[in-house]
């Protein structure tokens, strides 16, 4: 009881499921990741001003875009919301922070590092495989290291945020976790692997 | 399946990406006189709807993207999306112009009340 | 009658060093790589493939590809069976399994040819005519007679051991079709830059450019198509698909492309890569370049194993090394058909051309003379003799217009090659409304105008000449690009030179005429598939099926798999000819997707099994898991229902589970709710417009239950709203509700009330939330050092207090769906296994047991309070449920206020929420058991209302119901009766609140 209460048991979505073989790419979950839900005005001198004195940083304003600074990153959401991402140890009180910051400024601050799984995709070809999973175009221009969207993925929502070109970031609801684990098993096997242009032989 | 382009963020996508709203432009009469409301008002309000071959006004949102609201005008023919504009807005001036029937009605009408709005202040 | 062979040499397509074995309804027969089961199974001897649907007439192969109607069979074994696969399509590999199809007991004795004996009894429309009545019969004899004697192939058996999937690509030009339009087409796009992608459903590209005779700078077309392949596979920008149709295509150029990735390799999907691979394309620009279809005449028995289309019988010969017997006869009205006169001659088979027009004087027929062909022109084909095959047919003259034969001619034969000349592919340009023109040169519709970026190219389009084509072809491509690269530079493509074409204009037959009447053994088949005829379309017009549309259902002509490739044109022109119409004036049918028959699989891709549908999992799903929970589906979440112990029923886990609740304390996974933060200066005004009551006077620290309404004035969703300060509330949903309110607040906030100050945020997945409920609920909480105060002064009933558990962060809301004492608390997902655990273990000596939902319903049943979607079903008002009480008098507006002032929504014989206890108090009423106002022997009865929940109540020991009722709190005491199968349950109207009624046992 008293170890239940005193160092309490910390269990992510994935925390059961082993790593996956076989597969084109390389996959694991990000446990470490503290999000916090951030709204409020672009066009709100005062909200910008507050939030870049805490977290050293402006916001994105650019549609589909991500600013990093030190160990904060800013994913853009909406011309009013965007996701804060820093270490998970320091999500409780850089919300505190925010919120203190916000003070009497039309905002709204949330800490959710728990709503969302966030796995980690490592792979040359993954905006191929990919594909078998969502319609938005990932081959696009903009899709390079910093971009940032909401997409269906499977039969579910899900955010992207390009890290580098080899890596993606896939944010998903902790319910559906497992179901999105279990869909990239599915559509990552090697032997599924396609490659989409390029130099072909004929069949 | 359709292709939309979100007015607000400049997502592009599927009709997936996108909830479809219904008929824009309807107005609540509650928001603005809840005392007065005939149920003949109240019944255009919640069941009649412009239904046309041809230039059409829509809502939509943005839903795999900013989550925004905004306006769409389609021809239901061609299925062509021939503008884009603010949740809040009419229809840009030369789309409005190629409204026909119903839709022409509605809009001289929004005009019309503009113009007397505008004369009085 | 002689039988096909394999000629001694000769076949482009396929490997003589290479010898693969596989059977065909058993029998153990030899080809080699490179051919089609079509082909190998006529170099084996064998002509006839099959049975047609309709009088189980034996069939060979007509066609040369997917258009093949014919010869449809089965290929593989158990789960691998798949059926009505056109053999002209599928490849052959060793080992390969074919079945024929829709014969019994044997494809050369069908008992089911009956049905062409006694075929006056099957005119047009016969499925409409003969089942109408007794009623009865539909079911026990019709039916299953049907069911047995029609239809094609077999479902396969057992589950499908293959894996699918689909992929999203998005392409600046699709090309479909990879013939030489196509080819140039993509060349064109690709050369400036353009994503290209290039899809043929056969397995090489080139099309039918190794069957025909024009040349480009000098050498064989074929020649040509092969380089410009090899150009594009080696092209960075273009992806080339082979195997692969596209199937249909759809608003704003979104285009689905099936490709069979291992049905010719069946190495491939044992490796794990999928069988079928489903493309969803979306394309900037579309180039059809599908080619043209080659279409039959409807003479007398052209069904017949050995009859062929021209174009497949000159494949036969040069691609496959394959004679289709001795002696054939070419019958067309067409010069392209010589072709295939000549290839045959070449080949050392005997031919003859019996050309239906006046004249035949074009270079094609002047080199069949030249080659010692005999020609008979103004002349038909009017009999067949032969049914397994055919034997010979007999020569008329031929005149056009001309109804009745007047003088024949016997000639020997074994096979006939036909050709009426060549439709436009116009099928995936019809799928999203694009309109068709009539071609009076062609006598056939080609493409015309089209809403999307599409446009169709060469003989897609009508264009035949092949200088014309290539030049179009080139122009479409480039065009294309253009459009989709507005910067991209014009590049120059090497001029061709191109041989002139030299065939001249057909003439239209849609009927060659025959000696007798044609039910009499002389079948002008137009739809070989359906087995529909000249006689049965002529029928429906006389029969008043005037419009195309209701011909094509009454007859079944050009519908299912076959789409009207092969035998639409015809069919047009027999009714065109039969009513004095023009084929414009008769109009044509719809061309649906998709194009070939497409898998299930395909259509269904990776979302199978446990991924056809997400199923979401609360923080403590696993512990559920391992416990041997039951769970039930509610949304897409899995709830507990129960946790039965080992070997108990579920109705006593349920009821051990409840009395645990109301005796000690229970804890319910409650994480599924629906939890909505909501926060701005103006937050209380918005909710004030969203519930039906005032939340702007919620105190700090407090809870209220909320209604909230759609604007029709009905309960949408309902749960308890907290708030906790002056800017932020919490709002719950129902668990199936979560999304919807979430974006139904988003949506009244950016549409309709805009100048609110307020923001939205969904948390749901954020907590895990348990409800402790129970007499000793406290006793728990108490005993994982709170950082609060948890006596009842401190934490009274709808109060929340933030805190922790120990180390654990944790809301605390005093809520209660039980009746009982009871908390709910939340704490970050992550931490929900910490928290649900030391539950379990602080609660073990107060005897804290998991309850399911079932649980749950009942315990809310007992206290008489709703749930949105049992005792509502979208049409029902607060005060329909007795809640009257929560819609304010006070608020201006709310949403629904206004439709809630309606007088049919004020009727006092709306149905109302009342309890029922039955007579016999161990009786349970179904859910939905309906109320009558009088009991009768048999229906009709008036119902008065109906059951909305019913269970067995182990608190109060005995059935317990919930039921909404006409004016239902008027009839206190009055007894309902509820007429059930075989028996009438009788039930007195009671309080809908059965337990507890002043709530004594909340306020502890």
């Amino acid at each position: 009881m008293s170890d239940i209460l005193s160092t309490p048991h910390f269990e992510t979505a994935l925390a059961r499921r082993a790593a996956p073989a076989g597969l084109g790419f390389a996959v694991r979950e990000m446990t470490d990741r503290g999000m916090i839900d951030l709204r409020g005005l672009a066009s709100d001198r005062k909200f910008m001003t507050a939030v870049k004195g805490v977290l050293g940083t402006d916001l994105p304003k650019a549609p589909r875009s991500a600013v990093a600074w030190g160990d904060i990153k800013v994913l853009w959401l909406s011309p009013d919301q965007w996701l804060v991402l820093c270490p998970r140890a320091r999500a409780v009180a850089l919300a505190a922070e925010l919120t203190a910051a916000l003070a009497g400024i039309h905002s709204q601050v949330t800490n959710v590092s728990d709503m969302r799984t966030v796995l980690r995709l490592e792979g040359a070809n993954l905006r191929t495989t990919l594909a078998k999973g969502t319609s938005t175009d990932l081959h696009a221009a903009e899709v390079k290291p910093g971009f940032v969207k909401r997409l269906k993925f499977a039969e579910v929502g899900a955010l992207i945020n390009i890290v580098e070109d080899q890596i993606f970031e896939l944010y998903v609801f902790r319910s559906q976790a497992d179901y999105v684990w279990d869909f990239l098993i599915a559509i990552g096997g090697s032997a599924a692997e396609l490659h989409l242009f390029g130099k072909q032989s004929p069949a | 399946m359709l292709t939309l382009v979100c007015p607000v963020c400049g997502a592009h996508g599927d009709e997936t990406d996108f909830h479809a709203g219904g008929q824009a432009h309807i107005r609540r009469p509650a928001s603005h006189d809840p005392e007065h409301i005939s149920d003949q008002e109240q019944a255009d309000y919640l069941f009649t709807r412009i239904n046309p071959k041809g230039l059409h006004f829509e809502r939509w949102r943005c839903d795999r993207g900013c989550g925004k609201w905004f306006h769409a005008a389609r021809d239901t023919v061609t299925l062509e999306f021939k503008a884009y504009y603010g949740i809040t807005e009419l229809p840009p001036p030369d789309i409005m112009a190629q409204a026909r029937g119903a839709w022409a009605d509605y809009f001289k009408a929004r005009q019309k009340a503009a113009a007397k709005a505008g004369a009085k202040s | 009658m002689s039988k096909p062979r394999r000629l001694s040499s000769g076949g482009s397509r396929i490997d003589r060093s290479s010898r693969v074995s596989f059977t065909f309804d058993g029998k153990l027969m030899s080809g080699y790589r490179g051919d089609t089961l079509a082909a190998a199974v006529m170099a084996n001897g064998q002509r006839l493939f099959g049975r047609s649907y309709k009088y189980h007439r034996p069939r060979g192969v007509i066609g040369l590809g997917s258009e093949e109607m014919n010869a449809l069979v089965g290929v593989g074994t158990g789960a691998r069976h798949e059926p009505n696969a056109r053999a002209t399509q599928v490849e052959l590999f060793e080992g390969l399994a074919a079945v024929s199809q829709n014969r019994f007991p044997s494809l050369s004795f069908d008992v089911g040819a009956i049905n062409n004996t006694l075929s006056r009894l099957f005119p047009g429309g016969f499925y409409y005519k003969t089942f109408m009545w007794p009623k009865v019969f539909w079911k026990h004899i019709y039916e299953p007679v049907i069911r047995k004697a029609a239809g094609l192939g077999v479902a396969p058996e057992g589950r499908d051991p293959d894996s699918y999937e689909q992929i999203h690509v998005h392409a600046d030009v699709v090309v479909v079709g990879g013939g030489v339009a196509g080819l140039a087409a993509a060349e064109a796009a690709a050369v400036m830059g353009a994503r290209v992608i290039i899809a043929d459903e056969n397995a090489v590209l080139g099309g039918i450019s190794d069957l025909e005779d024009g040349t480009i700078d000098g050498a064989p077309q074929a020649e040509w198509a092969r380089a410009a392949a090899q150009k594009l596979y080696d092209a960075e920008n273009v992806h080339v698909l082979t195997r692969a149709t596209v199937v249909g295509h759809w608003h704003h150029n979104y285009v689905m492309i099936a490709e069979r990735v291992g049905d010719h390799d069946p190495a491939i999907p044992k490796s794990g890569a999928p069988r079928h691979r489903l493309w969803k394309v979306r394309a900037k620009q579309v180039i059809l370049a599908t080619g043209a279809l080659e279409r039959p005449i409807a003479f007398a028995n052209n069904d017949r194993p050995g009859i062929m289309l021209a174009t497949a019988v000159r494949a036969m010969v040069q691609r496959y090394g394959v004679a289709p017997g001795e002696q054939g006869v070419v019958f067309t009205n067409n010069d392209d058909a010589y072709l295939t006169a000549l290839a045959l001659k070449e080949a050392g088979i005997a031919v003859q051309v019996v050309d239906s027009r006046a004249r035949a004087d074009g270079a094609l027929p002047e080199r069949a003379r030249a080659a010692g062909i005999a020609i008979s022109t103004g002349s038909v084909i009017s009999a067949v003799k032969g049914k397994l095959g055919v034997e010979a047919v007999k020569i008329a003259s031929y005149r056009k217009g001309q109804g009745r034969v007047v003088s024949e001619r016997s000639a020997p034969c074994d096979f006939i090659a036909v050709s009426g000349g060549f439709n436009p592919a116009a099928h995936l340009w019809c799928h999203n409304g694009g309109k068709l023109t009539f071609d009076e040169g062609l006598q056939s519709y080609r493409p015309g105008s089209h809403a999307d970026a599409i446009v169709a190219v060469g003989a897609a389009k009508g264009t035949m000449a092949l200088a014309d084509i290539m030049a179009e072809a080139r122009a479409a491509g480039e065009a294309a690009a253009k459009v989709a690269l507005p910067k991209a530079k014009a590049a120059k493509l090497a001029k061709l030179a191109i041989s002139e074409d030299a065939r001249k204009p057909l003439e239209a037959i849609w009927f060659a005429p025959a000696t007798g009447k044609y039910n009499e053994g002389n079948k002008h088949f137009v739809d070989f598939q359906h087995d529909v005829t000249v006689a049965d379309l002529e029928l429906a017009q006389r029969e008043g099926y005037e419009s195309i549309e209701h011909t094509k259902r009454y007859t079944t002509f050009g519908m299912a798999t076959d789409q009207g490739k092969v035998g639409n044109l015809n069919g047009l022109g027999a009714i065109a000819e039969a009513t004095g119409k023009t084929i414009p004036e008769v109009g044509f049918t719809t061309f649906r997707p998709p194009y070939t028959p497409t898998s299930f699989g395909a259509i269904t891709g990776s979302l199978t099994k446990k991924l056809f549908l997400p199923v979401r999992q609360t923080p403590v799903f696993d512990w559920h898991m391992m416990k041997g929970a039951v769970f039930e589906p509610v949304g897409q979440w899995r709830r507990p229902y129960t946790y039965p112990r080992d070997g108990e029923d579920k109705h006593v886990s349920i009821a051990r589970e409840i009395l645990n609740v109301r005796n000690n304390v229970g804890v319910l996974d409650a994480s599924t709710l629906g939890k909505i933060e909501v926060k701005g200066p103006d937050a209380g005004a918005f909710l004030d417009r969203i519930y039906t009551n005032m939340m702007s006077t919620l105190k700090p620290g407090r809870c209220r239950y909320g209604l909230t309404l759609n604007e029709l004035g009905f309960i949408m969703d309902d749960g308890v709203v907290v708030r906790f300060d002056d800017e932020r509330f919490l709002v719950h949903t129902t668990s199936g509700g979560a999304d919807r309110i979430a974006a139904w607040l988003e949506e009244w906030l950016q549409t309709e009330w805009t100048d609110y100050r307020v923001f939205v945020t969904p948390v749901t997945e954020q907590w895990a939330q348990f409800a402790v409920a129970g007499p000793r609920a406290r006793d728990v909480i108490a005993a994982l050092k709170p950082s609060f105060d948890v006596s009842h002064e401190a934490l009274p009933h709808m109060s929340f207090v933030e805190g922790t558990l120990g180390a654990l962060p944790v809301r605390v809301y005093r809520i209660s769906f039980s009746g009982e004492l009871s908390y709910e608390i939340a704490t970050p997902a992550n931490h929900g296994r910490a928290l649900w655990d030391a539950l379990l273990q602080a609660g073990a000596p107060h005897g804290i047991l998991p309850y399911g939902t079932e649980a749950l319903h009942v315990l809310r049943a007992e206290k008489g309070y709703i749930v949105v979607g049992d005792e509502t079903d979208g049409t029902t008002t607060p005060d329909d449920v007795g809640l009257s009480g929560l819609v304010s008098k006070k608020k201006a507006d709310f949403i629904g206020k206004r439709s809630l002032e309606q007088a049919h929504l004020k009727a006092p014989n709306r149905k109302q929420l009342v309890g029922l206890y039955t007579e016999n108090p161990e009786e349970v009423l179904p859910d939905g058991a309906h109320a009558v106002a009088e009991v009768k022997d048999k229906p009709p009865m008036k119902t008065i209302g109906h059951v909305t929940s019913s269970y067995l109540s182990p608190t109060l020991g005995r059935s317990i119901a919930m039921a909404l009722i006409e004016n239902g709190r008027a009839r206190m005491g009055d007894v309902l009766s509820f007429p059930l199968d075989g028996k009438v349950v009788r039930a007195t109207v009671v309080d809908p609140v059965f337990y507890d009624k002043e709530g004594a046992r909340l306020n502890v």
